[in-house]
């Protein structure tokens, strides 16, 4: 080959590789404008709606008036709780199963001893109306709530904040939390609002399908607009977490803040990569040593074990008439069902123990207040459906696939069902002002560690208004 | 100069070596390859056709450690007993239950409606006649026997009349969850009187697996279905049978098929209702991939394709909804169970979905879920009683977690089964199970018939039916 020819080949197939090279970066460029613009018109909010939940047709007018509450018990109420108590009829646990196989019978037996000897449900009502409780109508339903204003307004910025339990919990998880938000904290101090998720407790129940959380966000939001906050903190577990993030993506002009113990990622590629890659190098994928010690080993803690606890859930969200029948009915199978959670959820090691440890962290008087405001409302069957409900439409909920840009903090607590480190849950929350490694909890740090928690969002707080 | 012939040219070729060498060499070579080929070939289908055999351990259920002392191996009669206590205690729940009013509009799709269990109580309270039903429970003969340290509750109904040259043929029939030996009620006059089609009349032992019913529970951890078979083996020798043949449903498909393989040739045939496949192979992903396109490739009928397709929704969306109940029986039966053994009326919701659902799943859009079209409400209440006054509905519940804990992959269920297997397809049965993955495991498929009618509690619903498919298959078998 003469070197003239070779020189000319070469210029071609330079001329070619420049071409190529431009039309690559062409594309690139461009398809990163695209993204980029695309992106910018993501949603930043979810429509509100509307919705009317009560019996029958909705009437032309409704009371909207706020209205006094105080829980009320009878002698009767107890005389039947009591009876059905000695009419149970138990089940010797398998020799050496401890908690595996679900709530352990003998170990049963020493609660409902308590309950029916001990505890006192007349004490607990006075000391459930120890604060001021409400109720008023919203979308056709009795929406419960307690106020709870810190004793002075003097000296101190007093920052509206609502807190929103899960299941199966109740706004009874906030007893403990509730006087460390309303001290002063160097001159902030909380006004907390605590209601109870239509269908749990003495918050009527909806009678109409379809109240899922995007429901129940936009009843909080007329709550609080009722009550004349035009801005306010929100802090949520369990669904709680669920309905505080719909409040946020509702109207993020009035959530000045959202604080949260249990979140969700927005499940994408880049999540299932980082897991792989995670475990090797975690910082590459901005996994913190905390980070890598509470999610690995991946499948033991997050599938197996999840498919271990869920079995509840998948109940509840495909037959919740049938799984609420008889424990509407026979209140310590109610008990079984409920405590199971305060035990494994607080620690998953508990599932070991002769008595699921349930007594290590909560008072059986603490644990039973709880069980009895499901008893005396007859309010389980209906708290399950909330499952059902919003797992019903996975695939079209809008607020999945929606971030939330209010300024957020997160608590994330090691024994929590499952830990999700900040790189994953800032594919949901984009504007995380904090991420807490907790110490110490699990599920239901109100309930377990309230003075941790209390701290927490007070940071929180203080960062977002610059207090 | 560099010309193309001076830079494409290959040097000349080298002269071919001695042939002998490499020649033998060669054959060598080839000869090992084949013998080792044909070796192989033998080995493996020497492998295929050595019947494997499911081993098993002894077992003992029964609270404490097992006494010194020789087992009890006697047999005594039994008799279903109630009392005024009982329908006392019974109808005083019923009275004291709360009820809570189900959506409007949502019918059976969020479990048994409020509204229709009502009525259900409202019957039960005031016209089920329990007594009654107790004494026609007890129109077969009842016993127990102490079996790995538990009581061991079965029904034994001999041929009233055995014509001549009729052959008496022995059957194990098996039940499942949440059902009991009543459910083969309406199928036992069916085969243990003539027909006037064949000359068989049957004698059928009935048991209750242990935890269930009248059979004792067991009180250490480890019972599945396999503990379950071999226990069931023990019951058939002590009766005095060589051999015999099987038939289940549900959780009694998959003890009988144990029983199967535990002891081939004791079993003579095994007749099923239900074979959820339980090692998804190649095969059958294949067929499902496929099989829409090419049903042929794969022996699909139109009923196949029906059923089967589409996938998503028969084979993932479908059983998602309604497997709630197992996911939580498979992990925590004792909590589940502990309000169910408090709440009759609860107990009978809870087990009478199940009788309307997997009927046929449209039922759910019913607001009565269709339960009194195929069933009465007597038969229905009467094997919920079963389950009420015996309290077993825990450790009923506990089968599943023993079955489900070690994985999906147990011996048993990679090992097929080499018993002349008759497979009777129900048209609502929960799973559709085509020839292809049926034969996957039962490898002595002898017959599969389509059905015209039923669902998953086909014994009690279709007795007749199921009768006659039981007989023709036991004929073809005993014909042999």
């Amino acid at each position: 080959m003469s070197l003239d020819k070779l020189l000319r080949l070469s210029t071609a197939n330079f001329s070619a590789s420049l071409a190529l090279l431009s039309l690559t970066s062409a594309v690139a460029i461009g398809g990163i404008l695209a993204y980029w613009v695309f992106r910018s018109k993501e949603a930043k909010t979810i429509p509100i709606g509307h919705g009317w939940w009560g019996k029958g047709k909705k009437p032309l007018s409704e009371d909207d008036q706020i209205h006094t509450f105080t829980i009320t018990t009878s002698d009767e109420e107890i005389k039947d709780l009591h009876a059905r108590l000695d009419l149970t009829r138990y089940t010797d646990p398998l020799e050496d199963s401890h908690f595996n196989f679900g709530f352990n019978s003998t170990y049963l037996k020493r609660v409902v001893s308590h309950w029916r000897n001990v505890y006192d449900w007349k004490k607990q009502v006075a000391a459930l109306n120890q604060y001021p409780h409400f109720k008023t109508k919203i979308e056709g339903l009795d929406v419960h709530f307690i106020r709870v204003c810190p004793p002075s307004r003097e000296n101190q910025k007093v920052v509206p904040l609502m807190l929103v339990h899960g299941w199966p919990g109740s706004f009874y998880e906030f007893y403990k939390i509730i006087p460390l938000l309303t001290q002063n904290h160097d001159g902030v101090a909380f006004e907390v609002i605590c209601p109870s998720i239509p269908g749990y407790g003495y918050s009527e129940a909806p009678q109409k399908k379809g109240f899922d959380s995007v429901a129940a966000a936009r009843i909080f939001l007329t709550l609080m607009e009722r009550l004349g906050f035009s801005q306010f903190y929100l802090h949520g577990g369990d669904w709680g977490s669920a309905i505080t993030t719909n409040m946020a993506q509702m109207k993020p002009d009035c959530v000045k803040g959202l604080h949260l113990t249990m979140f969700f990622p927005r499940r994408n590629f880049k999540m299932s990569l980082s897991l792989v890659i995670g475990r090797y190098l975690p910082f590459l994928v901005g996994f913190t040593r905390e980070d890598v010690r509470r999610i690995y080993p991946y499948f033991q803690k997050n599938v197996w074990q999840m498919l271990e606890e869920t079995g509840y859930m998948h109940i509840q969200a495909t037959k919740p008439d049938t799984a609420g029948c008889a424990v509407n009915n026979s209140p310590v199978g109610l008990a079984a069902y409920i405590l199971e959670k305060f035990s494994s959820w607080t620690d998953m090691k508990y599932r070991d123990l002769s008595d699921g440890g349930l007594e290590r962290m909560f008072t059986l008087d603490d644990l039973l207040t709880n069980v009895m405001i499901y008893w005396t409302t007859s309010s389980m069957t209906s708290s399950m459906r909330f499952y059902k409900e919003n797992f019903g439409n996975l695939i079209n909920r809008l607020d999945f696939k929606t971030g939330v840009f209010v300024p957020t903090g997160l608590a994330a607590f090691p024994n929590e069902l499952m830990h999700n480190p900040k790189v994953w849950a800032q594919t949901k929350y984009r504007n995380i002002y904090s991420y807490t490694f907790m110490p110490r909890g699990g599920h239901f740090p109100a309930f377990e560690e309230p003075q941790l928690l209390a701290d927490d969002i007070v940071q929180f707080v203080k960062k977002v208004g610059k207090i | 100069m560099l010309t193309l012939d001076t830079v494409f040219s290959f040097p000349p070729p080298p002269p071919p070596p001695p042939p002998t060498v490499s020649l033998v060499f060669v054959i060598m070579f080839t000869e090992v390859l084949v013998a080792l080929a044909l070796g192989g070939l033998l080995l493996f289908i020497f492998q295929r056709n050595r019947k494997q055999v499911l081993k098993t351990e002894d077992g003992w259920w029964g609270p404490g450690a097992p006494p010194d002392a020789q087992e009890d191996v006697s047999i005594h009669p039994f008799q279903i007993k109630t009392s005024a206590e009982e329908l006392q205690d019974l109808y005083r729940r019923i009275d004291q239950t709360r009820p809570v009013l189900s959506l409007e509009d949502s019918q059976f799709n969020y479990g048994f409606n409020s509204q229709y269990l009502q009525e259900v109580v409202s019957y039960w309270r005031n016209d089920f006649d329990w007594k009654r039903q107790v004494e026609k429970l007890n129109q077969y003969q009842h016993f127990k026997t102490n079996i790995e340290g538990i009581d061991i509750h079965f029904l034994h109904v001999k041929p009233k009349r055995v014509p001549k040259e009729t052959e008496v043929v022995p059957i194990i029939m098996v039940h499942g969850w949440p059902g009991s030996f009543y459910e083969f009620y309406g199928l036992i006059p069916l085969l243990c009187d003539p027909s006037e089609r064949d000359n068989l009349v049957f004698e059928v032992i009935c048991p209750s697996i242990p935890g269930y019913g009248f059979s004792e529970a067991p009180h250490k951890k480890g019972f599945d279905s396999v503990c379950a078979a071999r226990i069931f083996h023990k019951l058939m020798k002590r009766l005095g049978f060589q051999q015999f043949y099987a038939h289940g449903g549900d959780w009694g498909w998959l003890v009988t098929t144990n029983m199967a393989q535990l002891e081939p040739k004791i079993v003579k045939g095994l007749h099923v209702n239900f074979a959820p496949p339980s090692k998804p192979g190649l095969s059958m992903v294949l067929s499902l991939l496929l099989g829409n396109r090419f049903p042929k490739l794969f022996g699909f009928n139109g009923v196949d394709i029906q059923r089967l397709y589409p996938c998503m929704e028969k084979q993932v969306v479908e059983p998602i909804k309604e497997t709630g109940y197992m996911h939580i029986q498979a992990t925590k039966p004792d909590t589940v169970g502990r309000a169910l053994n408090d709440s009759p009326v609860g107990l009978a919701a809870y087990i009478l979905e199940k009788f309307s659902t997997w009927t046929c799943n449209d039922f759910r859009n019913l607001e009565d879920g269709g339960l009194t079209r195929k069933f009465s409400l007597d038969d229905l209440l009467t094997n919920v009683m079963i389950y009420w006054t015996s309290g077993c509905i825990t450790s009923s519940m506990r089968f599943y977690k023993e079955n489900f804990a070690k994985g999906l992959y147990q011996p048993h269920s990679k090992m097929p089964v080499y018993v002349p297997t008759g497979f009777a397809c129900f048209p609502k049965e929960l799973m559709h199970t085509p020839k292809l993955w049926v034969k996957q495991k039962y490898h002595q498929l002898k017959s599969y018939t389509t059905m015209a009618r039923g669902g998953h509690f086909a014994a009690m619903e279709e007795p007749q039916l199921m009768a006659e498919d039981i007989r023709t298959f036991t004929k073809m078998i005993e014909e042999k």
